[in-house]
């Protein structure tokens, strides 16, 4: 069973404002408890498995120039820098 | 001009001269203009698709070379980058996105000479199967506008069935093709892993996801896949695709294949009474297609939605931790704020879908949980492939109907997160599988659309194919009530 709490903690650790999302917490513990369903498979033969490419087929990691423009259409573009907000 | 028509009768059409590319592109932009207010599929339109038309028909004229698609008017996803126009995986997270490039299905699109007619609604960021989650509001079933048009690909499914466009490409993670493809009355197809570049689609579980093409018929299908499928060099998950022509020999049959019934979902408690007995039916018609039917046990299908869910969910908690408002979300006003509270103000304008699959997606691989949920999850994929593996080596195709369930009115399912989930039932092995499945419109009950689907081994797309064709030769169905 899960608590209610430990999603809560999780989900402030996701930077998610629960003030605005609170009743979430209820409908992600019922999905959590579906998910119990994964107790009742035997697995212990399995093991994970996955798909492998070697470095020389992937292609070459090379700067592809883009529009220099696009920085213009920030909100926030000075000149020659973009302001971020400021942090306290 | 009847804008019912495939991609292929028209391409016949315009080469005859029976009309231009533009007529066409006007008679659809002006069939939008008079019924996508009520149908909402669009969340934009191409305001260049008239001239890119004038330019294909000037092509025509001077005899130029000319692509494949000859201007035939598609629909994307909005959820699938083209350079210069907005992108919001309707998403207000993404409201005033602009693509900075452009996919390469859409440039493989534009290099054959389709015209884009514009994007397409879906849940938010793709989560969700009706497109009841759109931070822009849902889109209505052509059918019925008091349905759902299924999802998350509803907005493309809409717009075909619509007759708002001859074609469009969705994305598919768990069913997001074939399940609005079944609710709508279309063909929609999810391919092997690999077959179809990701590239220039955003990212929700790079994993499993896939674009595929819905249309009006199968050969329409095959002539999309034909033009879209590949390696790219800017998605290394791409295969080969051996430069196949999938309408090749699509007439030729099924006669001798071996059919397996999958049994967790033809028997689910889920079914119900009408796709059941569309579900008896089609397997009669493939016997009198010359194909043997025989029922399948996969014994783990039972665990995939869990499965699906977690990988996905975690997967999903990686890639939108990207909205962080620096490089991509909304731009707040450059006030002072503390660093945490700066993250979770940009994340408030994510809508609730979303924000539960980023709490799940924190959870479930999280120290102390990841054994119980996450690792799992993996191994149950692994379990599952060795079994559809197994499967194929007796069966050419495994069958089920698309979704348990015909579409349902807005709101019946928004408020159980189980029930929605279920939905996902029959679909989400081909996608934890990378195996390759197809959703052919098989009857209308109740004015309601019920689509059967076909899952055939990697790469076995032209096979697959040939299945939809077949089946989709058994059906007469009735015309959208629009």
């Amino acid at each position: 069973m899960v608590d209610e709490d430990e999603i809560i903690r999780v989900a402030e650790l996701m930077k998610i404002n629960l003030d605005d999302h609170g009743e979430h917490v209820s409908r992600v513990k019922k999905m959590l408890e579906y998910f119990d369903i994964l107790d009742q498979i035997d697995l212990s033969s399995e093991e994970i498995t996955s798909q492998e490419k070697s470095l020389t087929e992937l292609r070459k990691d090379e700067f592809i120039p883009n529009d220099k423009k696009l920085i213009e259409s920030l909100k926030n573009f000075r000149e020659h820098y973009v302001r971020a907000p400021k942090m306290n | 001009m009847n804008l019912n028509t495939s991609i292929l009768k028209y391409i016949e059409d315009v080469k005859s001269g029976s009309f231009t590319v533009e007529e066409f592109t006007a008679a659809t932009l002006q069939r939008i203009k008079d019924i996508d207010g009520d149908i909402h599929a669009y969340l934009s339109l191409n305001d260049s698709a008239i001239n890119d038309a004038k330019l294909i028909d000037q092509k025509i004229s001077s005899g130029e070379k000319i692509g494949q698609c000859y201007g035939f008017p598609i629909s994307i996803k909005d959820n699938i980058c083209i350079t210069g126009t907005k992108t919001t995986c309707a998403s207000k997270m993404l409201e005033n996105f602009v693509a900075p490039y452009t996919a390469t299905v859409v440039n493989r699109l534009h290099a054959e000479d389709a015209v884009i007619t514009g994007k397409t609604n879906l849940d938010e960021f793709a989560m969700g199967l009706t497109t009841e989650f759109s931070a822009f509001g849902p889109t209505k079933n052509p059918w019925n506008l008091d349905y759902v048009p299924g999802g998350s690909s509803g907005g493309s499914a809409a717009s075909v069935a619509a007759n708002e466009c001859l074609a469009s490409l969705g994305s598919d993670t768990g069913g997001s093709v074939r399940n609005p493809a079944s609710f709508c009355s279309v063909v929609g197809l999810k391919p092997t892993y690999g077959l179809i570049s990701r590239y220039g689609l955003i990212s929700y579980a790079n994993s499993i996801e896939q674009i595929g093409p819905m249309t009006k018929t199968v050969k329409d299908s095959a002539f999309l896949l034909n033009i879209i499928a590949g390696q790219d060099a800017n998605d290394d998950t791409t295969i080969d695709s051996n430069n196949q022509n999938y309408l090749e020999n699509i007439e030729d049959g099924i006669e001798g294949k071996k059919i397996g019934i999958i049994k967790e979902m033809t028997t689910s408690d889920g079914l119900s009474s009408e796709v059941s007995t569309a579900t008896k039916d089609t397997i009669h018609d493939f016997e009198s297609l010359g194909a043997s039917c025989e029922e399948i046990s996969l014994p783990t299908i039972p665990y995939t939605i869990a499965a699906y869910y977690t990988i996905t969910s975690t997967e999903a908690g990686s890639n939108l931790a990207r909205y962080d408002n620096i490089r991509y979300g909304y731009e707040l006003e450059s006030e002072g704020y503390e660093y945490n509270s700066y993250i979770s103000k940009s994340r408030t304008k994510f809508g609730p879908e979303v924000t539960r699959r980023i709490i799940l997606g924190g959870f479930v691989p999280s120290a102390g949980h990841a054994g119980k949920y996450f690792l799992k999850s993996l191994k149950v994929k692994s379990k599952l492939i060795s079994e559809v593996n197994n499967a194929f080596k007796k069966f050419d195709y495994m069958i089920s109907p698309t979704a348990p369930v015909q579409p349902f009115k807005f709101g019946e399912k928004i408020d159980d997160p189980v029930t929605l989930m279920l939905l996902d039932y029959n679909t989400v092995t081909a996608n934890l599988t990378g195996k390759p499945a197809i959703s052919v419109p098989y009857r209308v009950v109740n004015g309601l659309p019920i689509g059967m689907q076909i899952m055939a081994n990697s790469l076995k797309e032209k096979s697959l194919l040939q299945a939809a064709y077949a089946l989709e030769s058994k059906t007469t169905l009735p015309e959208v009530p629009l």
